[in-house]
């Protein structure tokens, strides 16, 4: 979108047919740089049913992901057969890197660990020498529970006693064992990824493109009534300004429907929008089979107020 | 699609809702060649549709003459639809690809008034104004909705 857009390939994963990043410097220069927020989908392992702030990974839709591929500035990676052929391939030095790699994960883990708890015990000293009657607790937070519950060893140390306050630091323990939540150390990045095609499912691509290559920035549209929810800059910013369907060149669109989503647009003070690929001169006939290259128009409906 | 007959009696069921429940004067219906069907022009009693960024421009044209500027009303297109029709995409693009932003008539007569230095929010109403047509949809029991379709990203006028 500006000049000074810094070279990078967003690496997307396909997994069961959806599309993913895990790597959230590129959640947030795709966001920054590309219009795309996409949706995060992750929870929290310990609460599944959560549905309320998801994190990583972010799901893309297939339009986004063949925008980014299109761009030149993301690759479509098939996880099987990427993880399965490049673990085969992986040698003595490869293996030594990433044992490295983790045991300095755990060092910085078991760290902050005890940065932790240092601030921990100096909060509850600073309270007992408040209180005329100390009556520390132990922590029930359950982000700290679960941190002391990772540093495993440290659990069952007898120096552990109920009374922080009175615990001297536990004996030398092993760093805290951890599981990697990306394989991204594993599978080192190869220098010229070859994408993989995206899936020609999505019809609105054009559409997608159209009001993507404005500036503007789209969510899904469920929440309104239309594809799209379409903001003029980022949604952290702005509120929706149209919501947006898309339709073939030549699909015959029942009026009531026009009529039906321009009333709703309007009631939640928005316009409906919506637009079609114009089908360009078949060269070679390539050009119709991609998408995306032709002629878009786009039309607003709006309640006339009369 | 439809019948000439039919359209006839269409624009006519318009024409008259226009005129009689909406106080619209200097109705007329306009042919040409490239257009699928008659289209309806006239002039409403007050202003319909005034873009977001118009509005942005009047404010300060106000504030500079330091008194309210009058809103006259506008000449717009309209076109008479039935709820039975469908529509596509490519129809509306031929039909916009064949109006002027402006209906006929008026654009003369508007065009002399853009001299001065304030009269950047004159502009919305000749060279700037945008392609827009009335949508007047009509059941068989003679009701008529009235939706703006605008050819392009039009902002929406509240938000």
């Amino acid at each position: 979108m500006d000049a000074t857009v810094p070279e990078r390939r967003v690496r997307i994963s396909r997994i069961a047919g959806r599309y993913l990043i895990f790597d959230i410097e590129d959640v947030v220069y795709i966001r920054r740089h590309h219009g795309i927020c996409a949706v995060l989908t992750g929870t929290m392992p310990q609460n599944p049913t959560q549905n309320l702030f998801l994190g990583l990974p972010v799901e893309l839709h297939s339009e986004e992901a063949k925008l980014l591929v299109d761009k030149g500035v993301g690759y479509i990676a098939d996880e099987l057969t990427d993880h399965l052929s490049r673990l085969s391939i992986m040698d003595g030095n490869l293996r030594k890197a990433y044992l490295q790699h983790i045991k300095q994960q755990r060092r910085n883990a078991q760290q902050a660990f005890e940065e932790e708890k240092a601030k921990i015990q100096a909060k509850h000293q600073a309270k007992r020498k408040a209180a005329a009657k100390p009556n520390p607790t132990v922590t029930t937070n359950p982000e700290e529970a679960s941190a002391i519950a990772e540093s495993g060893p440290s659990l069952f140390d007898p120096s552990m006693s109920p009374n922080p306050a009175k615990e001297t630091r536990p004996k030398e323990t092993l760093p805290p064992s951890i599981t990697p939540t990306t394989s991204a150390h594993l599978l080192p990045i190869p220098s010229n990824p070859v994408s993989t095609a995206v899936d020609p499912s999505s019809s609105s691509y054009p559409l997608y493109k159209y009001l993507n290559s404005r500036g503007y920035y789209t969510t899904p549209g469920l929440r309104f009534g239309g594809d799209y929810s379409v903001y003029p800059g980022d949604p952290f910013r702005y509120h929706a300004h149209h919501m947006a369907n898309s339709y073939g060149w030549d699909e015959e669109i029942p009026m009531l429907d026009l009529v039906m989503s321009g009333r709703l647009g309007t009631a939640v003070k928005k316009s409906f929008l919506f637009g079609a690929e114009k089908p360009g001169k078949e060269v070679g006939g390539a050009a119709k089979e991609e998408g995306g290259h032709g002629e878009v128009r786009v039309f607003c409906i709006e309640w006339a107020g009369m | 699609m439809a019948s000439p007959d039919h359209i006839t009696a269409l624009s006519k069921v318009v024409l008259n809702n226009l005129e009689y429940q909406h106080d619209w004067t200097q109705v007329k219906t306009h042919e040409q060649p490239n257009l699928p069907r008659p289209l309806i022009y006239g002039l409403p009693p007050k202003r319909l549709y005034v873009h977001p960024d118009e509005q942005v421009d009047v404010i300060k044209a106000e504030k500079e003459r330091g008194k309210p500027i009058q809103q006259e009303p506008e000449v717009e297109w309209v076109l008479p639809l039935h709820l039975s029709e469908k529509w596509s995409p490519a129809q509306f693009a031929a039909l916009f690809d064949a109006i002027e932003a402006v209906p006929p008539g008026v654009a003369r007569e508007e065009a002399l008034h853009l001299d001065g230095t304030d009269a950047r929010w004159r502009l919305w109403r000749g060279p700037k104004r945008g392609k827009r047509i009335l949508l007047a949809t009509v059941q068989d029991d003679s009701t008529v909705t009235y939706y703006w379709i605008h050819d392009g990203l039009v902002k929406p006028r509240q938000n």
